[in-house]
């Protein structure tokens, strides 16, 4: 039997694996394994590596995920209240960009791996690389320039700066974000990832037109992976719709996997993005929450039969909400193993 | 000598810039419709209200995809218009009913509330925006001393839709204080997207599944409440 690591090499080469690799996003699932609130669990580099390294073991997927939640680096820019939940992903509780002048000063940190939410999570990664012994990748996560602005400022003033605002402030802020996501690539690379899950779900075609698209976001694309290099690097559609932007992701950035939302249709990603690209199909994973086991491994079989027509395919979630039960993400794990085996 | 533009040739051209996120050019065409003549009723009534709504209810075209930057901007824009010309129209319009909205306990996106908002407000809704983060004593609070005959709750994350701070605490509230026949409880967000029957779990009476739709959605439980 192969590893994840061997599974997702086997992508990467193009030789046969015994199945389709399985991404598996639980993260504040962790806390539960371990019986400590959220807020303990985040707040120490030791406990979510453990937390993630557990849930992994327990349900059989192929990656580990050395992520703590999306705010984090709203926090590591200035974010003074991050609000925990008892049984959902934290949230941003302060916004640092309130006024044009907030962006003007708006400042990076000078010192990211001594920043000390920064450290902790480079001890996650550490260990989740320790453990993994070069078994199963280890996978970290950024926010793209274009959308690490809607957790500093909110989204609607966001959308209203990139669309009808200054350009010298919207440019400016850019700017900053992409450094921003350049050097946490490359921080996070250094401490162990070794494939780094681009997130940027402004950019989708949720969000902007595709001719705002090429216009305001691609170009900051190509910017945010100039200096780390595009290689390992996963394009995550973060809840928007991307297949109406694959072709010019494609043609101008280098990416080579594209991570799909559950509506995105699989066949006509496949036809815009050819046979080397790698793709993930996500399922829906809301509604894990109550289908019954028949409906998950329907669902999955269909997932899977449209990413097995050809070119390198992985297995998704989005998300896993906390509420969904135990006993529908073993369900979910043991379909995707029955109708993955190749 | 000029031309007068027609309606429905204005309509189009809104549509345009809707379409194209232009804001500086929608305005323009809205104050190049006053200045011609056309009444700020028919400016929000025929142009407006219906650009909105064809945008924000995706009805441009079936093989366009309508993003949420164009929902934003058409509603938007239709709030602050309806907002400058209302003090304009011959007589003061009907307030259709009164809605007390915001986000659920916990969660701090407030976009899609703000499209609905411009939605509720170009269709003559009195609304009270309790922003993000609301607790569920707050919106029963509100919406008694508003006299509102809607309580809207937006959620953008599965655990704020369906935690005990959320739309179901909000109606316990409802049951406890007696006001199941005085107040409806419409949700929208997300995680409702995802899931179809969702909004009957966490209490809600319905749900809209485009701000588009939201104004229809709230007319009826309005009407529900009255009769």
């Amino acid at each position: 039997m192969m590893t994840g690591m061997e599974r997702f090499g086997a992508l990467l080469t193009g030789v046969p694996a015994d199945r389709v690799p399985i991404a598996c996003n639980l993260l504040d699932q962790g806390a539960r394994e371990l019986g400590v609130p959220l807020k303990e669990y985040y707040s120490r580099g030791e406990l979510v590596a453990e937390g993630q390294l557990r849930l992994r073991e327990k349900y059989g997927y192929d990656s580990l995920m050395g992520m703590f939640y999306s705010a984090l680096e709203a926090e590591m820019l200035g974010c003074r209240n991050i609000v925990y939940a008892d049984d959902g992903p934290p949230n941003v509780g302060h916004l640092v960009i309130n006024t044009p002048r907030d962006i003007e000063n708006l400042c990076l940190p000078e010192d990211l791996e001594g920043h000390p939410r920064f450290r902790e999570l480079v001890t996650c990664l550490g260990i989740l690389k320790r453990e993994s012994a070069g078994r199963w990748p280890v996978l970290g996560v950024v926010t793209a320039s274009f959308t690490l602005p809607a957790m500093l400022m909110g989204i609607g003033p966001w959308m209203e700066l990139f669309l009808c605002g200054d350009p010298l402030l919207r440019d400016r802020l850019l700017e900053l974000c992409s450094q921003f996501c350049s050097h946490q690539i490359m921080a996070l690379r250094e401490a162990g990832a070794d494939l780094i899950v681009y997130v940027n779900p402004v950019a989708s075609a949720t969000f902007i037109t595709t001719q705002k698209f090429r216009e305001l976001a691609l170009p900051w694309v190509s910017r945010d992976l100039e200096k780390p290099g595009s290689q390992g690097v996963i394009f995550f559609n973060g809840g928007g719709r991307i297949n109406p932007i694959l072709a010019d992701l494609k043609q101008h950035t280098g990416i080579g996997a594209y991570y799909l939302n559950p509506f995105d249709d699989i066949a006509e990603a496949r036809a815009i993005l050819g046979p080397e690209a790698i793709i993930a199909g996500a399922i829906n994973d809301i509604r894990l929450i109550d289908w019954t086991p028949q409906e998950i491994d329907r669902e999955v079989e269909r997932i899977m039969r449209a990413g097995k027509q050809g070119g390198g395919f992985i297995f998704g979630t989005l998300l896993m909400p906390f509420s969904i039960p135990e006993r529908n993400i073993r369900a979910l794990m043991d379909a995707a193993i029955r109708h993955g085996n190749c | 000598m000029t031309e007068v533009p027609t309606v429905h040739g204005i309509l189009d051209d809104y549509l345009k810039a809707l379409f194209d996120t232009d804001k500086a050019g929608a305005l323009r065409i809205v104050q190049q419709a006053l200045d011609s003549g056309i009444t700020p009723e028919s400016v929000i009534f025929e142009v407006v209200v219906p650009g909105m709504e064809q945008m924000v209810g995706g009805m441009i075209s079936l093989d366009t995809l309508i993003t949420l930057s164009q929902h934003f901007l058409a509603s938007q824009i239709a709030e602050e218009v309806t907002d400058r010309l209302i003090p304009l129209f011959a007589s003061v319009p009907e307030v259709q009913g009164s809605v007390v909205i915001g986000t659920s306990h916990g969660d701090f996106h407030g976009l899609g509330k703000k499209i609905v908002i411009g939605c509720l407000r170009a269709r003559m809704f009195q609304v009270t925006d309790l922003g993000i983060n609301v607790a569920p004593e707050l919106f029963i609070e509100t919406a008694l001393a508003q006299k509102a005959e809607v309580i809207g709750i937006s959620s953008m994350m599965v655990h704020t839709a369906t935690g005990p701070r959320g739309p179901k605490r909000v109606r316990e509230l409802m049951l406890q204080q007696g006001l199941e026949e005085k107040l409806r409880l419409v949700v929208g967000g997300a995680p409702y997207r995802f899931h179809d029957n969702l909004f009957r779990e966490v209490g809600a009476d319905a749900w809209a599944d485009t701000a588009a739709n939201a104004p229809a959605v709230v007319a009826r439980l309005v009407q529900e409440v009255r009769s």
